[in-house]
């Protein structure tokens, strides 16, 4: 089942749904399974000049010119290396398909209504505005994204300004 | 099963006699105006040419005459398809050789009708 | 659909002939659009058989495929404009310019009748009555503004009717809204022409059965008529073959006139009941034989002697047209999007060969002959392909420039002005992409120098020019994009005129100003010259409009003018192509891609050519030219290379007339690569014009000349 997003203005929805969870530095996050395309290795982007420094350029993917985000980069987490067990979460969104590289991912949870609480006012490197809701799964504590927001902000780098 | 060479400028009308026709059973040979038909008369076999009369290069009555020429075509009936059914027009079609005629526009059943007088 | 009142010559329960609407849509445009042409290219001082018998043919041809697909008013209106061209073909009358012209505007109300037949009988129907009656008026020899004979208007006292009524044929029970009547024409020269009206019931489905009648008078024709429409309709749809005052209709027995969908219904039922008892039905055809045999002795109609006219159209006709119909013979029509469809495949196998060439480089060729041998074929086939496909979405020119002569006529009569149009390079192809988009901003072009630029006739004469003014649409390719310019030799733009409105609005500019630079000002949004804004053009809107349509076509445009003489625009396009031609470079450690088309020639750098100049800039000396230099590396922010070995490479590359030369580390090679679109998934970058992938399965990124050589002209 998917997980539909209703944003109503101001307060954020709480959406059951299968969510695809990955671990960006000492966070937890899950996002709408529906916008994952594939799961791939990183392979080195080619660079495009005069980028913001975690935009690391663009990849081949079967013929299409894909950009690369390193979200790693972008949230100022601690460490970014590039090894085999480096992840791409190759996401196909309305208006692209971007590939953003995270630490690592985890599985795909069903969350219920009951298991999302709405997200409490707390200084968090992602935007409030594309944070949908916190999921509480046993001792895990999951902050799912409104990719398709987060993704399309201008600060992201894919949206000429 | 019966093959017709169905002759006119016109796209339309082709397909729809071409569609006609096919839905009573004969097989249909598409021409564009009188020269392609007697080329495609040459290597196909054709049991009834039907004929639009206003063609560029070669037209319907021109076809007749041609067709007519060779031995191999002298016996094979041709409808001539025409706008007007005056005396003058029914004239060139006989000394033409034509076998009959058909004024446009028909209505499609009435064509099968006029064919099968002439296909047995 | 409702709206398709389809009687008679579709009528067949088993045959639904909408199946083949779309065609003959299509096939009534093309006929439209060649009759415009030639209407158009008229020579009237001395009419072209050839053009006039082609003419007829087209409106004869949409004439018969509107009765057999059922459009009535289609068929009304092009009968009226065969019959026109009818005489006109035989030499009866003389061409005139009103004939041109109303042929032309009922070919428009032609047009209107099909569009809306098209979209399911929305809307408002086009008026045709009165084009009707002009086209009447000029076939009877009274062209207006000229020295008429008793004009065809009041009606005259009633005309003595013939009472000589023979015996009606015995009547057969009226569906309701069908009214018996009889007809009388006459007093008439030459009565032959009233049997002409039986060519209207027999070509018009649904219209009604008009059997001829004994007359006693030989000047008269007498007709038994059966219809559902009006006498006013009648009289409207006979005005062309008679004047209506010499047309008497008497009615008989009138069934009560009940609802028009009834009475079709009627009608219909009558024609299956006559048809079930064997009985011939009265409609569609008036004539007493609609088929027959040359076999069994034909029954001759009691007609007059048909006044000696000339032989049938020979059947040598227009070569034009043989031209013509020989291509359809051989061309079918395809869906844009198959095409787009074979080219992205065609696209992906030349980057999978590329990918087998490139592996295959590490082996051994004399171990793998064959397989060497196969590659090479496979390159070759490729290629080959690739430029076939290619040439699929190739059109030409032709198709744009097609729609300027009438657009011209009518804009010149308009404005009263006298306007010669001259093409050249018709046959200059240019992407099907790209002429849908070219085609509104050269409108806006070619208004402009018409309304702008030609003179007033008087004025040009005035100024020792030739009354006529000259515009010319020219279209070529130049390097890897088309030219296409448009000329005229009217009176150019006022450098003084320009400069003092720029200043009015505030821009910045300077007397000294080179000529070049004064012209982009017309460019500027809201920017207009004229004094009189006329409603063609002037409004300020137009030329900044044009120009931003021509930057996103990844095109530009340049100005040219001679005060007094003319003026010229360039518009020049990038020639799209998804696969061209490129030569790889190595700039630091990355790859990227020149338009082949683009570079001019490519050198070892020497230290002693290259001179800086201020605020750093740096130019070198290539023969007897200086050139900008455009330091790739440092542009691009390239990290500096593991190797950093050698002065590096110089390529001078050449766009819209300027050349700079590109500084890189080493020259890679040439060959084929696929164009890949980046603002797909990420966004437009500077000097970016695409990307592409390499046979190692890397991107690479294609260098966009033109921007790179404006920026060093700043």
């Amino acid at each position: 089942m998917a997980a539909v997003l209703e944003q109503s203005d101001g307060a954020n929805a709480t959406v059951a749904g299968e969510y695809l969870t990955f671990r960006l530095g000492q966070e937890e996050y899950g996002i709408d399974i529906l916008k994952v395309q594939e799961i791939r290795g990183y392979e080195q982007p080619t660079r495009i000049a005069h980028a913001p420094s975690f935009l690391k350029g663009v990849v081949n993917l079967r013929g299409t010119i894909v950009p690369i985000v390193d979200m790693r980069l972008k949230f100022n987490c601690a460490q970014a290396e590039y090894n085999s067990f480096t992840v791409v979460i190759i996401l196909h969104l309305r208006a692209r398909i971007v590939g953003i590289v995270v630490d690592s991912v985890s599985d795909v949870l069903q969350l219920q209504a009951d298991q999302i609480r709405p997200a409490p006012e707390v200084e968090t490197s992602v935007d409030a505005n594309c944070i949908v809701g916190l999921g509480a799964l046993s001792e895990r504590m999951l902050i799912l994204l409104d990719i398709e927001r987060l993704m399309s902000g201008v600060d992201m780098g894919l949206v000429a300004a | 099963m019966h093959s017709i060479l169905a002759v006119d400028d016109s796209p339309s009308m082709r397909k729809m006699v071409s569609f006609t026709l096919t839905g009573a059973g004969y097989n249909v040979v598409e021409a564009v105006d009188g020269q392609d038909a007697y080329e495609k008369a040459q290597t196909q076999a054709i049991d009834l040419v039907l004929a639009d009369q206003n063609m560029p290069r070669l037209d319907g009555l021109g076809l007749t005459r041609k067709l007519r020429e060779n031995p191999k075509f002298k016996t094979v009936p041709i409808l001539i398809l025409t706008t007007e059914s005056s005396d003058q027009m029914k004239q060139a079609g006989r000394s033409a050789g034509a076998t009959g005629w058909l004024v446009k526009p028909f209505d499609p059943v009435r064509l099968i009708e006029v064919i099968q007088k002439v296909i047995r | 659909m409702a709206e398709h009142t389809q009687e008679a010559a579709g009528g067949g329960a088993d045959f639904d002939l909408s199946q083949f609407y779309e065609i003959f849509f299509e096939e009534a445009g093309e006929n439209l659009d060649q009759m415009e042409q030639m209407l158009v290219g008229l020579d009237l001082s001395q009419a072209d058989d050839e053009a006039l018998n082609g003419i007829f043919r087209c409106a004869h041809s949409i004439k018969g495929g509107a009765a057999t697909f059922g459009f009535r008013d289609v068929t009304e209106l092009t009968h009226h404009m065969e019959s026109l061209l009818d005489k006109l073909r035989r030499h009866e009358i003389t061409p005139v310019p009103q004939m041109v012209d109303v042929l032309l505007e009922s070919a428009d109300a032609s047009r209107s009748l099909l569009a809306r037949h098209q979209n399911g009988g929305q809307g408002e129907v086009p008026p045709t009555a009165g084009l009707v009656q002009r086209i009447a008026e000029l076939a009877a020899g009274n062209v207006p503004a000229a020295v008429a004979p008793a004009p065809v208007a009041a009606p005259a006292p009633a005309p003595a009717p013939a009472p000589v009524v023979a015996a009606a044929p015995p009547a057969e029970p009226l569906p309701p809204g069908v009214r018996r009547l009889t007809i009388h024409i006459g007093p008439l020269p030459q009565p032959e022409l009233a049997d002409a009206l039986q060519d209207l019931f027999r070509d018009i489905p649904g219209l009604g059965t008009m059997t001829p009648l004994e007359s006693a008078q030989t000047d008269r024709r007498s007709y038994d008529v059966t219809t559902s429409s009006s006498n006013e309709d009648l009289l409207d749809l006979f005005v062309f073959h008679v004047a209506k005052e010499l047309v008497d209709i008497r009615e008989e027995a009138a069934a009560p006139a009940e609802d028009p969908l009834a009475a079709e219904e009627a009608r219909a039922a009558a024609l299956d009941q006559a048809a079930a008892q064997g009985r011939p039905a009265t409609p569609p055809v008036a004539e007493s034989e609609s088929y027959g045999f040359f076999h069994e002795p034909a029954a001759l109609a009691p007609a007059a002697a048909a006044p000696a006219r000339a032989a049938a159209p020979a059947p040598a006709a227009a070569a034009g047209a043989a031209s013509q119909s020989s291509l359809e013979a051989t061309s079918i029509r395809v869906a844009v999007s198959k095409v787009d469809q074979i080219i992205n495949l065609v696209g992906e196998l030349v980057i999978t060969q590329a990918m087998l060439a490139q592996n295959s480089r590490a082996l051994e060729p004399a171990l793998h002959q064959q397989l060497f041998a196969g590659l090479a074929d496979l390159d070759r086939n490729t290629r080959d392909l690739q430029e076939s496909v290619m040439s699929i979405r190739m059109i030409p020119m032709s198709f744009v420039f097609n729609r300027f002569p009438r657009m011209l006529r009518d804009l010149a009569n308009k404005l009263g002005k006298k306007v010669d149009f001259v093409t050249q390079g018709e046959a200059t192809e240019l992407d099907k992409g790209l002429v849908e988009k070219i085609t509104d901003p050269l409108t806006h072009l070619v208004r402009n120098s018409c309304d702008h630029g030609i003179e007033m006739p008087a004025d040009r004469l005035a100024a020792g020019k030739p009354e006529h003014g000259t515009i010319t649409l020219a279209a070529s390719h130049q390097g890897g994009s088309i030219v296409i310019e448009v000329r005229d030799d009217g009176k150019g733009l006022s450098r003084e005129k320009i400069l003092s409105k720029a200043r009015e609005r505030g821009l910045n500019v300077s007397d000294s100003m080179p000529d070049s630079e004064v012209w982009q000002l017309i460019f500027a949004p809201g920017f207009s010259t004229a004094e009189v804004v006329t409603d063609v053009s002037g409004r300020g809107v137009g030329m900044d409009v044009v120009k931003r349509n021509i930057a996103a076509l990844g095109g530009t445009v340049d100005i040219d003018s001679d005060f007094g003489r003319g003026m010229k625009v360039s518009v020049r396009l990038p020639l799209t192509l998804a696969i061209m031609d490129g030569m790889s470079v190595r700039v630091g450690d990355e790859v990227y891609i020149l338009p082949l088309s683009a570079v001019v020639e490519s050198f070892q750098v020497q230290d002693d050519a290259v001179s800086t100049v201020a605020q750093g800039a740096q130019l070198v000396k290539v023969r007897d030219e200086f050139m900008p230099v455009i330091e790739l590396e440092r542009l691009f922010q390239v990290p500096p290379s593991v190797d950093n070995g050698g002065s590096g490479i110089m390529v001078v590359v050449e766009s819209e007339g300027s050349r700079a030369a590109l500084l890189v580390s080493e020259l890679l090679g040439q060959h084929q690569v696929v164009v890949k679109n980046l603002e797909s998934n990420y966004r437009k970058v500077a000097n970016v014009s695409g990307a592409t992938i390499l046979g190692d399965g890397k991107v690479a990124l294609i260098l966009d000349i033109g921007a790179l050589v404006r920026r060093t002209r700043h």
